[in-house]
């Protein structure tokens, strides 16, 4: 059916397009990434994938890499059917990945990285001055600033991407795939790509360009496919096609699951944040403030900074300048066992890593951050029997089946381990609540039940903050918005002004005033 | 009723979570029982296997001497017990009780040795031996916990730093002089008919249960080794308890090393040997997980037991002790190996 938007182009064309897809559906254990997508990419052309988190542009382009197989449709590559691709083998035949995550050897150097797994040889003895030279043209034409000699790990984020533009251009390339190549550039490299890429086209290599940068996709796209839910939205000319257009397709109409109506009643400030910067700089001289009785939410793309900002709040993310004030008083330290003291929780986004000690019960990992008190212990022994009689009833209200304490939490599932994060809120008496993608990886029964949590939280007087990437989530949960963009605040949004098109103009927006400073 | 109301209300999804939770039960029920015979088995096999080739073996004589030789090694694996529960294990421990040794012999020789009363004697070799402890466990400690040094690189350094020690201030030579009062308390007295080893054994091995499951501080290093990054959001002072966890270690090894100075007679410069390694064979054989996490002051008094039966064995089979010493490396990497099987099955 979403095969029939797309607009192909009139001319006749008797040649197929370089890469043809249709109706390419990509299942995972219980989601459904990609839905009958339909792309197709011509020989010189760039092509936008355009779509929010979640809309399945990474799914496709590992689809189209080789990394898995999709779990239907037809996939055509240079006129023939690609079925059973490995990633080594797409390489072999010119499809040349760059993604997000790098895929760079950290403690090896720059050139032996570029032909990892490709190496040159003769009589199984590695040529190393051939190597090398072939690596030195390829940075010289691609006019990179980069030493070939350089260990990947001694190079800075823009420089690793470099690398990797360079490992995916060696060889034969006939389709480029680039997932948000600019993310770590300077304007300067983003130039020396831009020229590169407008070489490369004339070349005849087709580009498949992901990113959600409205100025390049003017300056670069021949066309843009919308992507929404997994689903192909649309696929339209670049040259016609509005800003407002593209934002509105990207954002649609959702099947939201059921978010709870929250009765926010703002009291006093329970934290202010003060031109904040974190160590690690990813968060840049934020300020913000958190009140009880409302959630606060902050929104923003992966590695914006929004969840060091709570983690700073917290005392995991170390602060490099700044000042954080609990209900009024300036705190001179931070670290999370004080931070329980004084009545904070955070909720870690990766239960597995920072969460849960998985082979110990689930006692056990609720009671944990709540030894301290003298409810728990009595100069240093644990009173068992009253921990039980208190763990007990916190797992029953939180409907933890089956009710059995003893278990060892690794053997649970996503929702109720989950719960044992949420009971461990309970286990003390807390009453400011930072929450870091708290839907992540439960179903969608488990989300209603920590919305509902949520929302006991908040009417009960409590301050709560919830970091979200999915930004229908933090819509429909928070009374006050923050929007966070390279680690700054990009707007803070509140009432009618709280919505989805808001939210993504101020990405938007701060891009382009980082762009121009 | 109330049960019929959930079905009806929970979702598939959330079905296929809790069979999945269910199967998952029932599986690690099973893995759990397998794992705490498995060891006894062996050791009665063990025994009976040497008893067939000696006689001797199972004499009411040769038990006790094995019940008591094997206090002393129980005392070591349950020191490195405390560390490996951290994720960490201690490389000095062998040269942690020689230094304590001749530390000790030194220090009693200082208060006139035999002529010296036996309370002064005593003191001076405790308040030597645990200095010497407290200080190996505070280096131990600060490089690993606060220096964030791997245990293997930070506790190899400290085991040549001790070795120097023990030699250095031994002139390398056995230091004489030990007296009787203090072989008396801890190593020819006897309680309720029991030789002084077994029951300091005994008393330890309590109070280390009795910390390690009923304590705070016992908890912390279980959530500690089994996620410390957990740990840590959960408000859990890592770096400070890491820190106690070595003076445990070291002060444990020391009691040890007291123990066995008596039982020479005199303060031996290379009394720890290859306490190190057998230490760590005992605790990691007896089912301590080198993984962080798992085990207790059971896995370390077992594996002790096993490693001690087994050296007894050979001894009397008269296995040399050079092949003795191929069959422990061996079994070391053997309990390493079946720790990972452990692991991995999960």
């Amino acid at each position: 059916m979403t095969s029939a938007d797309i607009t192909r182009t009139t001319t006749p064309n008797t040649a197929e397009p370089l890469l043809v897809l249709s109706g390419v559906t990509k299942r995972f254990p219980g989601v459904l990434a990609l839905d009958g997508v339909d792309l197709d990419v011509k020989a010189g052309e760039l092509h936008v994938l355009f779509g929010e988190n979640g809309a399945g542009k990474s799914t496709l382009i590992n689809v189209i890499a080789g990394t898995f197989p999709p779990t239907s449709g037809s996939f055509r590559f240079g006129g023939e059917e690609m079925s059973e691709l490995t990633p080594h083998e797409a390489r072999a035949i010119g499809i040349s990945p760059v993604f997000q995550e790098f895929s760079l050897v950290p403690s090896l150097t720059v050139e032996e990285n570029l032909f990892l797994g490709r190496e040159k040889s003769a009589a199984g003895v590695l040529d190393a001055g051939g190597m090398r030279k072939r690596a030195r043209e390829l940075i010289g034409e691609l006019g990179f600033d980069l030493y070939p000699k350089a260990r990947v790990d001694s190079l800075d984020r823009a420089h690793q991407q470099m690398a990797e533009i360079a490992k995916a251009l060696l060889g034969n390339v006939k389709l480029l795939i680039l997932d948000e190549p600019t993310a770590s550039l300077t304007e300067r490299e983003t130039g020396r790509l831009f020229e590169l890429i407008a070489k490369l086209k004339t070349d005849g290599v087709g580009i498949i360009y992901v990113s959600h940068r409205m100025r390049e996709i003017r300056a670069l796209a021949d066309r843009v496919t919308v992507l929404r839910d997994g689903r192909h939205i649309k696929t339209l000319d670049a040259a016609t096609v509005t800003d407002g257009e593209l934002v509105e397709l990207m954002t649609g109409r959702k099947i939201d699951v059921l978010f709870p109506t929250i009765a926010h009643d703002p009291g006093e400030t329970a934290i202010e944040v003060h031109d904040l910067s974190t160590a690690d700089g990813l968060v840049k001289g934020v300020d913000f403030v958190a009140r009880a009785g409302e959630i606060t939410g902050i929104a923003g793309l992966v590695g914006c900074g929004k969840s060091e900002l709570v983690r700073a709040i917290y005392g995991i993310a170390p602060i490099a300048s700044g000042s954080v004030a609990l209900r009024g008083k300036l705190l001179d330290r931070l670290d999370p066992r004080t931070s329980l003291r004084r009545g904070v929780a955070y909720f870690p986004a990766n239960r597995g890593v920072e969460g849960l000690a998985l082979s110990r019960p689930i006692r056990e990992n609720v009671s944990m951050a709540a030894l301290d008190l003298s409810r728990y212990q009595r100069g240093g022994v644990i009173r068992r029997a009253a921990e039980r009689a208190l763990i007990g009833p916190i797992m029953e209200t939180l409907k933890l089946r089956p009710p059995n304490i003893e278990r060892a939490v690794g053997d649970l599932s996503g929702g109720n381990r989950q719960k044992v994060m949420l009971g461990r809120a309970m286990a003390r008496d807390l009453d400011i609540f930072l929450f870091d993608e708290p839907s992540v990886g439960i179903d969608v029964g488990a989300k209603v039940e920590v919305y509902e949590f949520i929302k006991r939280l908040v009417e009960q007087g409590a301050a709560v903050v919830v970091v979200s990437s999915e930004l229908p989530e933090v819509l429909a949960l928070s009374n006050r918005l923050y929007v966070m963009h390279h680690g700054r605040i990009a707007a803070l949004l509140e009432g009618a002004a709280k919505t989805e098109q808001n939210v993504l103009s101020s990405f938007f927006e701060e891009e382009s005033r980082e762009k121009a400073a | 009723m109330s049960d019929a109301n959930l079905t009806a209300t929970t979702r598939s999804a959330d079905l296929d979570g809790k069979t999945r939770d269910r199967r998952a039960f029932d599986r690690s029920f099973g893995q759990q029982w397998l794992r705490k015979l498995a060891l006894p088995i062996a050791l009665v096999a063990l025994l009976a296997g040497f008893a067939l080739a000696d006689d001797r073996i199972l004499t009411s004589y040769n038990l006790l001497n094995i019940a008591q030789q094997t206090s002393y090694l129980a005392l070591f694996a349950m020191a490195q017990m405390v560390v490996i529960l951290t994720r960490g294990f201690d490389l000095s421990l062998g040269p942690t009780v020689s230094m304590v040794s001749v530390g000790a012999a030194l220090a009693m020789a200082g208060m006139g040795g035999g002529e010296a009363g036996g309370l002064v004697v005593v003191t001076a070799a405790l308040a030597a031996g645990l200095a010497l402890a407290v200080a190996c466990g505070l280096f131990n400690g600060v490089v690993v916990a606060l220096l964030g040094v791997s245990p293997l690189v930070a506790t190899l350094g400290s085991m040549n730093i001790a070795i120097g020690v023990a030699t250095t201030i031994s002139d390398g030579r056995p230091v004489q002089g030990v007296p009787s009062a203090f072989s008396q308390v801890f190593y020819t007295g006897s309680l309720l008919g029991l030789p002084i080893a077994i029951v300091i054994a005994l008393v330890v091995g309590v109070a280390l249960a009795f910390v390690l499951s009923r304590t705070v501080f016992g908890r912390s290093l279980y959530i500690i080794g089994t996620n410390p990054q957990a740990a840590a959001v959960a408000g859990i002072p890592v770096k400070r308890l890491l820190v106690y966890a070595y003076l445990l270690c070291s002060a444990l090894a020391a009691l040890g090393a007291l123990m066995m100075t008596a039982r020479t007679g005199s303060g031996e410069p290379n009394l720890g040997g290859t306490l190190s390694l057998q230490s760590i064979a005992a605790a990691v054989v007896g089912g301590t997980s080198l993984a962080g996490g798992r085990g207790g002051v059971a896995t370390a008094v077992l594996g002790a037991l096993f490693i001690t039966i087994l050296s007894n064995g050979m001894n009397l089979t008269r296995i040399d002790g050079y092949v003795q010493m191929i069959v422990l490396g061996a079994i070391v990497i053997l309990g390493v190996v079946l720790d990972r099987l452990r692991l991995s099955a999960r």
